[in-house]
């Protein structure tokens, strides 16, 4: 709470406010019941939402983003069901740009063939760039959790073809990159992060690649000393119920960032976990 | 003018070497603010895919001595979201004293949208970290590696890490849709004020900039012009950088990156030259193939 700003967002570390670290905080502190400084946390958030229905990294930047995911993450019932609705309704109409139609279009007049990857769309960090492993997991969770409130098929599709192209995306090894499998035909290796991510997204995907996947994990989780990432790997392991229950976080991990702080506290309560898993 | 000075390994060595590499060229900065940029990529202290904290720090104290008001260091990763930790693990907090106190993460500081002086893509516009932006002189810190999109990676191709992924996201793709070398010009083109110091101790050939092998060459590059110094690197590692498009765009007419324009001081290419692997689609690069 110490780190919250006067204008009711919060940082990463220290410095002006940004979307991603307070809406992490906002849920942390929603999970600890601590509302007053939530409810600051809120109004911050709702007020730099933009015309198009998304939000922007940070307020001033006139570009709606990724973490307009991290918002839809948010109850509807304290951001504000039109709001919410909003956020909801730029991730169902966002798309990485090789899945639009223009692109699709001049890749077909131009003789080039669809790579298998690119036959179901994901989520860019940004309009106008490409569909990654992050976003689009990101993305999946918001549109999860609204799917169980209203359960419409246009929501529904998105996540399909959200969870479709996390699996066309596994490395070989098992695990997720960044992006692409591989690059002029080098195999791309996992990330702890990111395969913590798409395991979250892939709750409840039982396949021989979500197996492969939690193996990397489980691997990742006894190597790893990255704050950020061991957060996303229990919440990976977690959806399906493979944290190994005598797990017990390194000694000597710092949290570097505001978002590794709160991710940690939230995936550390149920309550917490409810923001992504429930 | 460009310097190339062996330097076999990193060692206390480096302090005395930088100090005088820097001196040599003589940049202003008594009074300015300084900002290093070094290039850090992923989490392997004993690999070569990072700058050397060694020399990054060298680098620091020779800046320092030369009067500046203020240095730091600064980087924006383009891979791995959580820089500390990757700056951790690449050994920065052990060589830096107080280095979280010097250092910016160039991908969560604030930002101004700036448009480039010369624009060779079509980005436009883009958001620009401040800590950068008002530097009185940036110091691009990049490690000699081959790449496998653009040929090279050196002091021009380091800057991709000053745009602030905090806003475009990891990777920073938008700059691969606006044209990676266009791109790369671009950003040279934002800043007037620069100087680099290119580790070339140990680089990496082969599929780099991340899954490439190291390559040792022993040498460090360095200049007020980065595109001469990059020409130079290029020529070390027996790349023609003529054929490197960025550097073609970026030095406007070919000038700064010919030769016989380049004022050289220090070793000769010839003495250190070390070829470095390029991936077969690179090969017509060599400067045999020309």
């Amino acid at each position: 709470m110490g780190k919250q700003n006067r204008d009711g967002g919060w940082p990463y570390v220290r410095g002006s406010s940004w979307t991603e670290p307070t809406a992490y905080a906002v849920m942390a502190l929603l999970a600890a019941g601590e509302t007053e400084p939530a409810k600051r946390g809120l109004r911050w958030i709702r007020a730099t939402g933009r015309p198009d229905g998304g939000w922007p990294p940070k307020a001033g930047v006139d570009q709606s983003t990724w973490v307009t995911a991290l918002v839809a993450l948010l109850p509807p019932e304290q951001l504000g069901a039109s709001a919410h609705a909003r956020a909801i309704a730029w991730l169902l109409e966002t798309t990485g740009r090789e899945s639009t139609l223009t692109y699709r279009l001049r890749e077909w007049l131009l003789g080039n063939p669809r790579p298998p990857e690119q036959e179901f769309p994901g989520w860019p960090w940004i309009p106008d760039a490409a569909a990654w492993v992050g976003p689009t997991s990101l993305a999946v969770l918001a549109l999860d959790k609204e799917y169980r409130r209203r359960p419409l098929p246009a929501i529904r599709e998105r996540i399909d073809s959200g969870r479709r192209f996390l699996q066309a995306r596994m490395c070989r090894e098992g695990g997720w990159n960044h992006g692409s499998v591989r690059a002029l035909g080098y195999e791309s290796r996992p990330y702890p992060e990111t395969t913590g991510m798409a395991l979250a997204a892939l709750r409840g995907i039982r396949s021989p690649g979500t197996e492969r996947g939690l193996a990397v994990a489980r691997r990742f989780l006894g190597e790893c000393r990255s704050a950020d990432a061991l957060n996303w790997l229990r919440l990976g392991l977690l959806a399906h119920g493979q944290l190994p229950a005598d797990y017990c976080h390194p000694v000597g991990v710092e949290n570097r960032t505001l978002p590794d702080m709160s991710l940690g506290l939230l995936v550390e309560a149920e309550k917490g976990r409810d923001f992504f898993l429930a | 003018m460009v310097s190339i000075v062996r330097a076999p390994v990193y060692d206390q060595r480096l302090y005395e070497t930088v100090r005088r590499m820097v001196e040599e060229h003589g940049p202003e900065v008594r009074g300015r603010r300084v900002v290093l940029k070094p290039n850090l990529v992923e989490f392997e202290p004993e690999s070569s895919i990072n700058t050397h904290p060694l020399l990054v720090h060298a680098a620091f104290e020779a800046f320092r001595a030369m009067g500046a008001a203020s240095v730091r260091i600064a980087e924006g990763p383009g891979h791995r979201r959580n820089t500390l930790d990757l700056a951790d693990a690449a050994g920065y907090f052990k060589t830096v004293p107080c280095f979280e106190d010097v250092f910016t993460d160039l991908n969560l500081d604030d930002v101004t949208r700036v448009r480039p002086a010369r624009q060779f893509s079509r980005l436009g516009a883009l958001y620009l970290p401040n800590t950068a932006l008002g530097a009185d002189l940036l110091v691009s810190m990049p490690k000699m590696k081959t790449h496998h999109w653009v040929g090279a990676t050196l002091a021009m191709k380091n800057l991709f890490g000053v745009v602030p992924a905090g806003i475009y996201g990891w990777p920073k793709n938008v700059l691969h849709w606006a044209g990676i070398h266009e791109s790369i010009a671009d950003l040279h083109a934002v800043f007037p004020r620069q100087f680099a110091i290119v580790d070339g101790i140990v680089g990496m050939e082969g599929n780099g900039p991340i899954q490439g092998t190291p390559k040792r060459a022993g040498v460090l590059v360095a200049g007020g012009d980065p595109a001469a110094v990059d020409a130079t690197c290029c020529r070390i590692m027996r790349i023609e950088p003529f054929k490197i498009v960025y550097l073609q765009l970026a030095s406007g007419g070919e000038s700064h990156i010919t030769e016989r324009n380049i004022r050289q001081i220090g070793e000769s290419l010839s003495a250190v030259a070390t070829p470095f692997e390029l991936i077969p689609e690179f090969r017509w690069l060599r400067m045999e193939n020309s």
